[in-house]
């Protein structure tokens, strides 16, 4: 059976364009009045944490392996695009790349390790290297201001534009949408499909000529990359970094986003983000009586969500479409 | 010398908090099938309720402490009953995304019912110390040591030789057998919250006069109670508890020796080199992957 592709199937890049479009709305939205000002930044930083939430969905839903420590790589990268900006004035492209290359440098590493551990082991293990990288934080302070913590700038684009937080909105939109394209393109062609067989069986994918080492270690570059890239937007988004911000809580709600939004989907992963980091802030603390329990609404909505849709929230929409076609099918039996 | 033993009982006064940790961990992990993430913030909750029946009740200690555990095997049976026993079509890393869900509404609800001012709890036996060969250390700290060993003694000795033992033994190795075999295996999950919860407070309340009672608490104790199951292996009880003890033993003569600033680094740096040669801890053993 044929099924006919409409064009966001055979080119899932302008769904994604279209998608940063819309979001590149909500400025201009917040300016007219129709939503609150502070919504804009909510909404941004919840875009970063989907960019590192697709990183680690690559690691979890396509590769299978495990990690809870994102929050350490992107710590890592926040603190030093800021050292780097700030103390040693580099332009702002340089202290990216370098921001992101350290971080993915140590994320093979423990790539390396992974070939070893598994499972349990392996989430244990990376929250341990985040623990490592999150009390060096704390201890630098030469570096990174210890307790008291670090702050950058908006950032200036090769050397002529200076963002400020609207244009930084529309940067952050931007890197989305390239990292959305680059994964679908990646998950949907030869490494996908790598990746998916390692997870699904490591000795039939070895046998079809898959080399486990060369995948785990892509895997986990990937996901530092995007982690990196993350930490390196927050940092000059939000302007300021404690090393309490990268703890075992945030790698936990990476965990969240991607489980809840759906494994294995790129929308999904954004959806996720919005559910665990923008809900909570935009609607839960709108209704009255709930003001003070919005983090236990959203810790319930996470439990809900994880035994009502074991397969991630992004299933909803084809649950919907069924449902209505069997009540139009329904209604059509009556006449 | 003397400072060596000093610093040896220090580390079996901490040692003995994250063993318990672990404990309450790897009972779960075993029986439930998931890492609980929240086993920390529970035990905060708990300690929470303990210092909340001291302060503002004015009961006595150990009355308030009765009063912790009671409410722990409360909250333990409640999580089971509300929420884990709905979970059996989740796959195992949701699950675990459950228990962040957990602490999500432990940190959300603590503030409401406690407020939000760090609060003091003393230490069970006020004060004394005792001088063993040079280094002293406070009454309080050897019941700590004391009550550490002999609850794992306690537990060891009740899965090992117990009716109940050997239920939590078999729900742990086969759920679905254990079933057939009749054993009530919901009942099984359920002591082991109850039990978990326990465990949590009692290390709670040995690590809240170190510091003050907030939020955090316990924290450090739950990742490096963590880290101590990995330490030890997954697949038996005693290799957590093992592991748990190390870690506070080492963790501390590198502080002192080595460095002050960076021994909590290097520590974790030498577990992950340990785990790179022996993937399945100290006592695991290597599970076998079937094609």
């Amino acid at each position: 059976m044929t099924k006919k592709k409409n064009i966001f199937q055979k080119h899932p890049a302008i769904g994604f364009i279209l998608f940063g479009l819309l979001l590149a709305l909500i400025p201009t939205l917040a300016e007219m009045g129709i939503m609150k000002n502070g919504y804009v930044t909510t909404i941004g930083g919840t875009l970063i944490y989907a960019i590192a939430a697709l990183g680690l969905n690559i690691l979890l839903g396509w590769s299978g392996l495990i990690s809870l420590g994102t929050a350490g790589f992107m710590g890592l990268a926040a603190y030093m695009s800021a050292y780097l900006t700030v103390d040693l004035n580099l332009p702002f492209e340089v202290s990216f790349f370098l921001a992101v290359l350290i971080p993915t440098l140590i994320g093979i590493l423990v790539g390396l390790v992974s070939l070893k551990i598994e499972g349990l082991y392996l989430a244990i293990a990376t929250l341990a290297v985040a623990e490592v990288l999150r009390k060096t934080f704390e201890e630098l302070g030469k570096y990174t201001g210890g307790f008291s913590g670090k702050s950058a700038d908006y950032p200036t684009l090769l050397g002529l534009f200076e963002l400020d937080r609207t244009t930084m909105f529309y940067f952050i939109i931007f890197v989305l949408v390239i990292i959305m394209i680059l994964t679908s393109n990646m998950m949907n062609g030869r490494l996908g499909r790598a990746l998916n067989a390692m997870r699904g069986s490591e000795a039939a994918a070895q046998a079809m000529g898959v080399n486990l080492l060369t995948h785990r270690l892509i895997a986990f570059a990937l996901a530092t990359i995007f982690a990196s890239v993350a930490g390196v937007l927050y940092v000059h988004f939000v302007k300021f970094s404690y090393p309490s911000t990268w703890s075992l809580a945030m790698s936990l709600n990476f965990l969240a986003i991607i489980i809840i939004g759906g494994l294995r989907s790129i929308y999904g992963t954004v959806l996720g983000a919005f559910i665990v980091y923008a809900v909570p802030d935009m609607f839960l603390k709108q209704i009255p009586f709930f003001e003070d329990l919005s983090y236990v609404l959203n810790g319930v909505l996470i439990i809900l969500v994880i035994i009502f849709y074991p397969n991630g929230l992004i299933s909803i929409g084809y649950d919907i479409r069924k449902l209505f076609r069997k009540l139009t099918k329904g209604g059509a039996k009556n006449e | 010398m003397s400072t060596f033993i000093q610093i040896i009982l220090r580390s079996l006064e901490t040692g003995s908090i994250y063993a318990l940790a672990a404990l309450g961990i790897i009972i779960i992990y075993r029986t439930s099938y998931t890492t609980n993430f929240a086993q920390g913030v529970v035990a905060m909750f708990n300690t929470f309720v303990v210092t909340f029946l001291f302060n503002k009740f004015g009961l006595p200690l150990w009355l308030a402490v009765i009063g912790g555990i009671l409410s722990a095997i409360l909250t333990g049976f409640l999580i089971d009953v509300l929420i884990l026993r709905h979970t059996k079509n989740v796959s195992p890393v949701a699950k675990q995304i459950i228990t962040l869900g957990l602490i999500m509404i432990v940190l959300g609800l603590a503030p409401i019912f406690f407020g939000v001012d760090p609060l003091r709890l003393p230490r069970l036996i006020e004060s004394g110390d005792l001088g063993i060969l040079g280094a002293s250390i406070s009454y309080n700290g050897l019941f700590n040591i004391a009550l550490g060993l002999a609850i794992m003694m306690g537990m060891f000795y009740i899965l090992q030789r117990t009716k109940w033992g050997l239920a939590i033994r078999t729900t742990a190795s086969n759920e679905y057998v254990a079933r057939l075999m009749g054993v009530p295996t919901k009942n099984v999950t359920m002591a082991a919250w109850g039990v978990a919860g326990v465990l949590g407070v009692i290390a709670g309340v040995m690590t809240a006069p170190m510091t003050s009672v907030t939020l955090n608490l316990m924290d450090e104790v739950q990742i490096t109670a963590l880290v101590a199951c990995v330490l030890g292996g997954f697949q038996t009880f005693h290799g957590p508890v093992i592991g748990a003890y190390i870690m506070g033993i080492v963790r501390n003569l590198l502080l002192f020796y080595v460095s002050s600033v960076w021994g909590g680094q290097i520590l974790y740096i030498l577990i992950l080199i340990f785990i790179v040669f022996r993937p399945y801890g100290l006592i695991g053993k290597k599970i076998v992957k079937k094609v």
